[in-house]
């Protein structure tokens, strides 16, 4: 496949690095945004083949930016993942393609990562 | 026959009238006020009669016939003040002296010769119209008293009296001015039957004109009705409904008993300014009546208002000592002579019991009990209205409150999650990187990801730990002598830097008795928190004092403030700012929660000034030695 990037959008910052960290040393290539308009700035600039959206955060958050995905007509699988209890509700509602709980296994990951993304590239 | 005539014979047949019609409510209920009013019309009845009578057979008055029509003219002014003393009190000097001055003016008729001598008429006549203003008076003062029908009666009373010494006084302008004597006699006949018809009205008024004269005052009672179950409390409620009804019955005084299911008492808030006097209880007995400083309850079955509502039936009492003797004290420091008393309920639910009291008997009539039961069915809608909405405002309140725990619980989670997150798969990252490249050096920075947020995890749920023991009030422990001045100036040391400088104002030492550890917390949360809210160079001062015997200590920010809708709520359990993105900031947002727990468990008090644009500032107040609540 190509070699699109995974965007990881989350606000807290330890959480943006372990993620960053899993996925590149599986050999995936990886984009970071702290927050929903970051992401969408990133998307413009790295077209990602993979969002993992985290749903809670300031400026814009999970919902608002997959509104913003919709308006802008482009259709990117997001995978999201949160710590609230209605993950799947919260998943469902903005139309994402999945949802991983934190706190997650490491290989939780890497297998929801690889059935929307495919094996990493290298 | 001429108008004059006509007039008198018109006047004489109504007061025959009348007498027929109170001595029929005599004879039916013969109590002293129903007696007083028959024996003053028949008093005018038997005068009159006997003038028909003469005119009739055509015979002169002789000189024992005007001594008989002189003692009933006499008896007049007598028995209309026993009827003041049925309606208010009159003094036992002046009611002695006028049976007196009766018996007096009886001999006097029949021992002087006729006719009487100019002055000692003149005492006659000064003795009946002195009698009837004095009566006049005492109506007129007990009409501005009273309120509703009570009122109208007795001006209706008071005007009859006026009228009646009117009548005396043109017989005297007759004998003084003979040459009038058309216009005496006419002012005579017409203030005779106005007279008449006013003490019928306002002495035994027919049932329809009563209910006219409840009518304005009961319309506007039931129209200010509906919004009574909206008032702030209960007690405003009974008290409107209390006022109200009295001035329904024309009555000075109402009262509520509400039916306390718990105990099985009657609970009657004391009437304004002054407690009800009630009997020694009887140290072998259940006590009947408990005096509190807001009510009186009693217990049902226990005076007439207790029977009322034991019995499930409307009572009416005219002499309520009389009746009740047991509990004459309690009547009598109520001012309760007459009592009527319905049971307030509502389907099968008993709520309480509405009395209606009077300190004279005739205020009230038998068929005022229909109305007693229609207000007290009132009272029950009222007051079903008013648990309905206590009700329905308690559950919302329990509502809120569960909505606001879940809502704290579900962050609560997220926020210990978060960190978690982290650990798990970084761990595993650090395991698998391990397995993989076994001689690669060690990952730096992810370890130090792990440390970090494991103490983010740990603060959490110390902060956490602490808010459930702030909630069973154990969070201070051993207290030994603390210099605050000293501990304030190590926390804001720590936490001052170019950004935020911290500043210790303070004139020397201040110790006191307190928990190192928790008094540390609760100053580095407050410091903590000034820093984190201040603007970049905005300044923190805390300021230590000692006042009295008690330590104060305060933490002032220059930063965005707290909405003046926050304030109540911020040292709240399950509460967070809502200008604050709580992202930004870690921490559960119980600090301030676990803050007041430190200072109240200390004795003292913690509080905030927030000024709109002035920053924040938090007080605490601790007294130095042995305030501490350990428990």
């Amino acid at each position: 496949m190509s070699d699109a990037p995974i965007l990881v959008v989350d606000d807290d910052s330890s959480i943006r690095a372990t993620i960053s960290e899993i996925l590149e040393l599986e050999g995936y290539p990886v984009e970071v945004a702290t927050n929903g308009a970051e992401a969408l700035k990133s998307i413009e600039r790295a077209r990602p083949a993979l969002v993992l959206l985290d749903m809670r955060m300031p400026v814009l958050d999970g919902w608002g930016f997959a509104r913003e995905l919709q308006q802008r007509g482009l259709h990117l699988p997001v995978l999201v993942m949160t710590a609230a209890q209605n993950a799947r509700r919260w998943a469902e509602e903005i139309g994402a393609d999945g949802y991983i709980a934190k706190p997650f296994e490491l290989d939780e990951l890497l297998v929801a990562v690889e059935r929307r993304y495919g094996p990493p590239p290298r | 026959m001429s108008a004059i005539t006509l007039l008198q014979f018109f006047a004489q047949a109504l007061f025959v009238v009348i007498f027929v019609v109170v001595a029929f409510d005599a004879v039916r209920r013969p109590r002293r006020a129903t007696i007083d009013i028959a024996l003053l019309f028949a008093v005018v009845s038997l005068a009159v009669a006997e003038g028909w009578l003469t005119s009739a057979l055509d015979v002169t008055p002789g000189r024992w016939l005007s001594a008989i029509s002189g003692s009933l003219l006499m008896a007049l002014p007598y028995l209309l003040l026993r009827l003041v003393d049925d309606f208010t009190r009159v003094p036992r000097w002046l009611a002695r002296g006028a049976l007196v001055a009766f018996v007096l003016a009886v001999v006097g008729l029949f021992a002087l010769p006729s006719p009487l001598p100019g002055w000692i008429a003149l005492v006659y006549v000064i003795d009946f119209v002195g009698l009837e203003v004095y009566g006049a008076v005492k109506f007129l003062q007990e009409a501005a008293r009273s309120s509703g029908v009570t009122r109208r009666r007795m001006e209706a009373v008071a005007a009859g009296s006026f009228l009646l010494g009117l009548v005396i006084l043109a017989a005297g302008f007759a004998i003084v001015a003979p040459r009038l004597d058309w216009l005496w006699s006419g002012v005579a006949n017409l203030s005779a039957l106005a007279s008449g018809v006013a003490y019928f009205l306002g002495f035994a008024p027919p049932s329809i004109l009563r209910r006219a004269w409840q009518e304005p005052e009961l319309r506007a009672f039931l129209g200010r009705a509906a919004n009574l179950p909206r008032l702030p409390t209960t007690r405003a409620i009974v008290r409107e409904f209390e006022a109200g009804a009295a001035a329904a019955l024309g009555a000075p005084a109402a009262s509520i008993g509400r039916w306390d299911e718990s105990d099985g008492m009657l609970y009657f808030f004391h009437q304004e300014g002054n407690a009800t006097a009630i009997p020694e209880p009887d140290p072998l007995d259940q006590p009947r009546f408990v005096n509190t400083p807001d009510t009186l309850a009693i217990v049902p079955g226990v005076t007439l208002g207790g029977r009322s509502f034991a019995e499930q039936r409307a009572i009416f009492s005219e002499d309520a000592a009389r009746d009740d003797p047991a509990n004459a004290a309690v009547y009598a420091s109520s001012g309760a002579l007459a009592v009527l008393a319905a049971p307030i309920t509502a389907g099968s639910r008993r709520l309480g019991v509405l009395t209606v009291y009077a300190p004279s008997a005739p205020i009230f009539a038998e068929d005022d009990l229909q109305l007693v039961q229609l207000l007290a069915d009132q009272a029950a809608v009222i007051l079903e209205s008013r648990a309905l909405i206590d009700e329905a405002a308690r559950v919302q309140a329990r509502e809120e409150a569960a909505r606001l725990k879940d809502d704290f619980l579900s962050a609560a989670a997220h926020d210990l999650k978060t960190p978690l997150t982290t650990l798990v798969a970084q761990a595993q990252l650090l395991e698998r990187r391990a397995q993989r490249q076994p001689a690669a050096p060690a990952d730096a920075e992810g370890i130090q990801r792990i440390v970090r947020e494991s103490q983010r995890l740990r603060d959490l749920v110390l902060e956490l730990l602490d808010a459930s023991r702030a909630e069973q009030g154990r969070l201070v422990g051993l207290v030994e002598p603390v210099d605050i001045v000293d501990l304030a100036r190590e926390i804001c040391g720590r936490h001052s830097s170019e950004r935020h400088r911290c500043l210790v104002d303070a004139d020397g030492p201040v110790v006191g008795e307190y928990d190192p550890l928790r008094i540390s917390q609760m100053v580095e949360n407050l410091v903590e928190n000034a820093v984190k809210y201040s603007p970049a160079g905005g300044e923190v001062r805390v300021k230590v004092s000692r006042e009295g015997e008690t330590g104060r200590l305060s933490v002032s920010d220059q930063g965005i403030g707290i909405p003046p809708a926050d304030l109540p709520f911020i040292f709240g359990r399950f509460h967070r700012g809502t200008n604050v993105d709580d992202r930004r900031f870690s921490g559960m947002g119980l600090g301030l929660f676990i803050c007041r727990g430190i200072a109240e468990e200390h004795g003292g008090r913690i509080w905030v000034e927030s000024p709109a644009g002035r920053g924040t500032t938090f007080h605490v107040e601790m007294p130095l030695a042995a305030g501490v609540l350990t428990t």
